[in-house]
């Protein structure tokens, strides 16, 4: 084993240059079929997602009722969308839905899922409770928490009961709290998910390093912060990435619970461009509304990138 | 304590809201993706129709099946997703030929742009349109002076109210404005709220009153012409109307913005609000055995000056002009006019709504719609409802300024300002 041979440094010679040749030739190689599979999806993707996104980039300019033909106007859609009350209503809405929509259900995951990774009696049933609202779609959820906040239902009923009958209020038609009513019902729904997703997260980091920290005198709160947080950095990626998509395409659950209303108080960009395209006939608006939710996301997902890669350099 | 249940329709509606969303993609800029539509060769019809409620639609595939004619194929399409898929379904290449829809103004823009087809020979001669009534013709009328709509059944609105509750409250349904501003206080005084409402996710329910203060205020023509653009939101006639709804609003159930229109109904249901001005569609919301109990008054004159209107939204049918069997067509929408038919789908549907044909029997409908019949035959004015004379659009502008009004009365003359901003925007766009 120790001697080197000038045959073995041959042959390894050899081989690396054999594995040279494979990888220049590599694209040649690989077999027709895989190509076919690879370009009928692309194909599907850049008929039925590109051309329909760039579409509304160039819809954007135009004023069109999706009638008659689409008139050109410049960029008047976005100086329209500047002085628009209900956009600005709606942008403001989107910034509060991705704090208050992020922070909670992250934090909330993030606590359930520390409490519930300890073994104890019914964990299991526990964590499939919480994790049960992910399973109904958001419009089901929307509709069964529109049950809840009904006048005379169960939210109401339950402060009735604790004699806090000052706090009972029109859930959803109250303009000072219907934003953070479907706030909540959203992140009732998402918080099982991100725990999951900690969880998962919890299971993959070393125990003996905490318990040699404890050896060492750190504190609980210590252990959690410098032990255990930095080896939940990937989870943290994708529970970041899950969050920012998720409180940006944010439509179905508003849509069920308050239609964007009292008095568009509740709007969210999705909702609003919806409500512009659909209802009132004005895609080319529209289609600049959906162009402001595109710079957004973009714009997110690029400084996340940039900060990431810098981070891991 | 709570009795209320998801519906089946705002199950649906939920899962329409989900469904159409991914259609923004197929609007964008495809003329020739029919979604769902045409189909159809020679020999064949496409009918297709909005109708969602059991009892229409059990009643439209009775009709059609009984059809002698041409084979008809019978689309049903949720109405949010007909609404959303209509312009689409007109503009594709092999159209459905026959289309469920409203009269008036959403029907005439369609028709300018010449995707609508000349219906007129119905409405000549011995043709099954040729004896409706003059409001009717002038209705389905498009700017060239073309027949390009076929209505077939039309319902009015008005306060409804149980006749038994009130019998046992003691009270009678007004006659004058003041009598019903009386009867409202009588009512509120037995802890029963006057009025109901539902404007949740149906904000539109709030233009219902708008529109007959409006009509009783400055009349139907002023309703027009306001609805058309011709005068302000923000002028002295609307704020008269403001004015006389602002005075309506002690009188509403405090719970109205929490509700949908279908939810508006329990609280009458349970004899703790008592009337509710909507259209004759509210029967439905009511439990079968409280149905022949329901009863209903005009709103009252409020100005003996101006004639007096009633509002009776026009329901039916038209035909696109790209499909590949006009003359199918015409024998479909002849065959949907006949007063035998249209006798077949009110009985069928169980809905108060009624025959355009002056030739259907009513003689066998419920005094309820007699009643309804007798009202629409000696008002001097009908209108159809605020989004049917103007657009979806304006009708969206009417929605946040209402509900803003009653939610906070007192900023009336600035919500009015914001209105005529938003409509502008409107009739600009």
């Amino acid at each position: 084993m120790s001697a080197q041979t000038p045959m073995a440094v041959a042959e390894r010679r050899h081989g690396a240059r054999r594995g040279e040749t494979r990888r220049r030739s590599g694209l040649l190689r690989i077999p027709l079929l895989v190509w076919a599979f690879l370009l009928l999806p692309l194909l599907v993707e850049l008929f039925w997602v590109f051309w329909p996104a760039a579409n509304s980039f160039s819809l954007s300019l135009t004023r069109w009722d999706g009638i008659g033909l689409a008139e050109p106007v410049g960029a008047q859609n976005f100086r329209d969308l500047a002085t628009d009350p209900i956009f600005r209503t709606a942008l403001w809405n989107n910034v509060v839905w991705m704090i208050g929509f992020g922070g909670l259900s992250v934090v909330g995951g993030l606590v359930l899922a520390v409490t519930l990774n300890k073994p104890g009696p019914l964990v299991g049933l526990y964590r499939s409770a919480i994790y049960l609202p992910m399973v109904v779609s958001l419009a089901v959820s929307g509709l069964f928490w529109r049950v809840m906040y009904a006048p005379d239902g169960p939210v109401n009923a339950t402060l009735g009961l604790l004699g806090l009958e000052s706090l009972q209020r029109q859930w959803l038609a109250d303009p000072a709290v219907a934003l953070w009513a479907v706030l909540i019902a959203a992140v009732w729904r998402q918080v099982g998910y991100i725990m999951v997703l900690y969880l998962a997260g919890l299971k993959g980091t070393d125990p003996t390093l905490e318990e040699a920290a404890a050896v060492d005198g750190a504190s609980a709160w210590q252990r959690f912060w410098r032990i255990v947080m930095p080896q939940l950095r990937g989870v943290n990626t994708v529970v970041f990435a899950v969050t920012v998509i998720d409180s940006l395409r944010t439509f179905d659950i508003v849509w069920a619970m308050t239609r964007g209303g009292p008095y568009n108080e509740t709007q969210l960009l999705s909702t609003y461009m919806f409500q512009q395209a659909f209802t009132t006939g004005n895609l080319g608006y529209a289609s600049a509304i959906a162009v402001v939710i595109f710079a957004l996301a973009i714009g997110f997902i690029i400084t996340y990138l940039a900060r990431q890669a810098r981070t891991e350099d | 304590m709570s009795k209320r249940t998801i519906t089946r329709r705002e199950l649906l509606a939920g899962g329409m809201t989900v469904g159409a969303a991914s259609l923004l993609a197929a609007c964008v800029g495809t003329t020739s993706g029919g979604g769902g539509g045409g189909g159809a060769s020679a020999g064949t019809v496409t009918l297709q129709n909005s109708i969602q409620d059991a009892d229409p639609k059990a009643a439209l595939e009775a009709l059609v099946e009984a059809y002698q004619g041409a084979d008809v194929t019978l689309n049903s399409v949720a109405t949010e997703q007909f609404r959303a898929q209509l312009t689409n379904y007109l503009r594709s290449g092999d159209a459905p030929e026959v289309l469920s829809w409203y009269a008036g103004s959403v029907a005439r823009s369609y028709a300018e742009e010449g995707l609508l087809l000349d219906v007129s020979s119905l409405w000549e001669g011995d043709g099954a349109c040729a004896g409706y009534s003059d409001a009717l013709r002038a209705l389905s009328t498009d700017a060239e002076g073309r027949q390009i709509f076929v209505p077939t059944n039309y319902y009015w609105w008005g306060v409804f109210y149980k006749r038994s509750s009130f019998e046992r409250w003691g009270v009678e349904p007004p006659s004058s404005w003041d009598d019903f501003h009386a009867l409202c206080e009588n009512l509120s005084g037995q802890g029963i709220a006057p009025l109901t409402n539902g404007l949740s996710s149906t904000p539109w329910m709030a233009s219902g009153w708008f529109d007959y203060l409006n009509l009783r205020v400055n009349g139907a023509q002023y309703h027009r012409e306001l609805l058309a653009g011709e005068h302000a939101f923000n002028d002295p006639e609307v704020v008269d109307v403001m004015e006389e709804y602002k005075r309506l609003i002690p009188y509403f159930d405090t719970n109205m913005a929490s509700y949908t229109a279908q939810d508006a109904a329990t609280p009458m249901a349970q004899d703790e609000s008592a009337m509710y001005l909507i259209g004759t569609f509210v029967t439905t919301y009511f439990p079968e055995d409280q149905r022949d109990d329901l009863d209903f008054f005009s709103v009252p004159v409020i100005n003996d000056a101006v004639p007096t209107a009633e509002e009776a939204p026009t329901d039916g049918y038209f035909a696109a002009a790209n499909s590949d069997n006009h003359q199918g067509a015409l024998d479909l929408l002849s065959y949907l006019a006949s007063p035998e038919s249209q006798q077949q789908f009110i009985e069928r549907s169980r809905s108060a709504n009624l025959p355009t044909s002056p030739d259907v029997d009513t003689s066998s409908f419920s005094p309820m719609v007699q009643k309804g019949i007798e009202l629409l035959n000696t008002t001097e004015e009908i209108t159809q409802f605020f989004n049917r004379d103007s657009s979806d659009a304006l009708q969206a502008t009417a929605d946040t300024a209402l509900t803003k009004f009653l939610a906070q009365p007192d900023s009336m003359r600035s919500i009015l300002d914001e209105w005529q901003t938003a409509a502008e925007g409107v009739f600009a766009s």
